[in-house]
């Protein structure tokens, strides 16, 4: 299927860059990748839960080093370990008394001195990890884009069943606790599929980046929506603009930049647009 | 001590202790059915604890035991917090809030016409018919404690759990808050648990009291248990209660005397 929607791609963007294949299935990535961290990056603002998924992205070094240690494909290695921390860090966030940015700094400490340790054991695969910290959508591969297909289908279906009752445990968990919500299934299932969404993200964008792509479309959504829904068209709207904007900036021979790192740019262009005009509201 | 013969909730023994101290010490009590119970007591004296015990969100020893519901299932509760801690820069209208714990259906396709028509009976029982479309962030704390009872009683509930209901609102707003809760106890017969410590309003208002301070000092009828001798046990001494019929002679005089 990847490769039939890939042919139709250069017919709908006319441009030069659209021609060679490579591109075509880096714009396919992004358009399964982009609304998925719209929809999941809604609930990451409302959440608040910026820094847990910096610390699920920084677990794909440790991550790749299980997979050097086992002899196991790395891209395996990094979404079980992400989706295992992520659910250790709600586990812990529910029981533990601690505030939850002390509980993520702990883990987030713990899974970077992790991989570090491996890494400085064989110094051969540390030049492998700084791919990681960038990213590259351009290298997406067919195999990838299936399994980022399976995982779009698979959100949004979590999406048009929960996105309602997580907004409900997002404004106050013990508020939907006490209304018979079932808030413990539904952070665990959060927890999870985010830490899924940012492993896939990490391989596009990149450690450094992934955060951003998770919230500044969120963000600037916020500036613009009145009501909840208008939310989340807004977060999608502008996520994925950006992705398709960035992409074809990033190949132009003027530009030649990397391609995460354009996209975040250009939906940082969108922030600061909303933030202007959040202001002149509020002036008025 | 309370003649009511099946209580809606009975604490028996309920003692939290949260890194060696004692917030609730064996306490026992009961909330009659269909009555309105005020907990009343001083600040820290574990009345909030209490209630979060009761809704499963403290852990304790002892036994809370909640009387199912009529047709024998779980009891429903419902809910109103005492300053409910939201983000108040969400976009989110008053009627997305009533109708996002009861729509499957995204609120990105908006609101199901029935989901929206319920919402609006229940904000208009409370007087908020008219806040529907208003950012839920921009309410003032009695609007938003009008909206967060129609939220509760959403929950068509058989006990309705209030924590400080009144707190943040002006004296007359509290008033039609009172008013207000008494006219949908009448209406839908559900027992009413309110923790408070305003003790005019529970003179007023309540039907059953229980004065809290770690250990139930006292447990009954209002007129009965708010003596001076359960008050000074309860909130310290210095502490009484305003008895009109006990007012000084300047009650009687127009202009009111200098109440010392």
């Amino acid at each position: 299927m990847p490769e039939t929607l890939s042919s139709l791609i250069p017919l709908l963007l006319p441009f030069d860059a659209m021609q060679a294949p490579f591109m075509q299935q880096a714009l396919l990535g992004l358009l399964l990748l982009a609304p998925l961290t719209a929809a999941m990056g809604v609930q990451v603002v409302n959440f608040r839960m910026a820094f847990f998924s910096d610390a699920i992205s920084h677990s794909v070094f440790a991550g790749v080093a299980l997979g050097l240690l086992f002899a196991l494909n790395p891209q395996w290695t990094t979404a079980a370990f992400g989706v295992v921390v992520g659910l250790a860090i709600m586990a812990l966030q529910r029981r533990s008394s601690l505030a939850s940015d002390t509980v993520i700094g702990v883990f987030f400490s713990a899974v970077m001195a992790f991989g570090l340790a491996v890494v400085s054991r064989e110094r051969n695969v540390a030049r492998e990890l700084m791919r990681f910290l960038y990213g590259d959508i351009l290298t997406i591969d067919t195999t990838s884009l299936r399994w980022l297909a399976l995982l779009f289908v698979v959100l949004l279906l979590f999406q048009f069943y929960s996105y309602n009752r997580l907004l409900y445990i997002g404004l106050n968990p013990l508020l939907a606790h006490a209304h018979r919500i079932e808030v413990a299934r539904y952070q665990y299932l959060f927890a999870g599929l985010l830490a899924l969404v940012v492993i896939f993200a990490v391989w596009a964008v990149g450690v450094l980046l992934v955060t951003a792509l998770l919230i500044v479309p969120a963000a600037t959504a916020r500036n613009l929506a009145r009501s909840a829904g208008a939310m989340f068209w807004w977060a999608l709207l502008v996520s994925l603009s950006s992705a398709i904007v960035g992409l074809l900036i990033s190949a132009q021979e003027w530009a030649r930049t990397a391609t995460g790192a354009t996209i975040i740019l250009v939906a940082f262009a969108w922030f600061v647009a909303s933030t202007l005009i959040t202001l002149a509201r509020g002036r008025s | 001590m309370s003649q009511s013969p099946a209580p809606a909730v009975v604490f028996s023994g309920v003692t939290v202790t949260i890194n060696g101290v004692a917030i609730l010490d064996d306490v026992h009590a009961c909330v009659p059915v269909g009555g309105s119970t005020a907990i009343v007591g001083p600040n820290g004296a574990g009345k909030t604890t209490l209630l979060l015990a009761l809704l499963g969100q403290m852990d304790f020893r002892g036994r809370i035991t909640v009387a199912a519901g009529a047709d024998g299932a779980t009891p429903r509760i419902g809910y109103v917090p005492q300053r409910l801690a939201f983000d108040r820069g969400l976009p989110l209208t008053v009627l997305d809030f009533m109708v996002m714990g009861t729509q499957r259906l995204p609120l990105w396709f908006g609101h199901r016409a029935r989901e929206a028509g319920r919402a609006r009976e229940l904000l208009a029982a409370v007087r908020a018919d008219n806040l529907a479309q208003h950012p839920l962030g921009a309410l003032s704390g009695g609007e938003l404690q009008r909206v967060l009872l129609a939220l509760a009683l959403q929950q068509k509930p058989e006990l309705l759990v209030l924590d400080e209901p009144a707190a943040g609102v002006d004296f007359q707003g509290e008033h039609l808050f009172c008013e207000l809760l008494e006219g949908l106890r009448r209406e839908h017969r559900f027992t009413q648990l309110m923790v408070s410590h305003d003790l005019a309003m529970v003179t007023h208002h309540a039907t059953h009291v229980i004065c809290l301070n770690r250990r139930v000092a006292a447990e009954g009828i209002p007129g009965e248990v708010l003596t001076d001798a359960t008050l000074a046990a309860t909130f310290g001494l210095h502490m009484g209660r305003v008895d009109p019929t006990a007012m000084p002679v300047a009650t009687t005089s127009r202009e009111g005397g200098p109440d010392a």
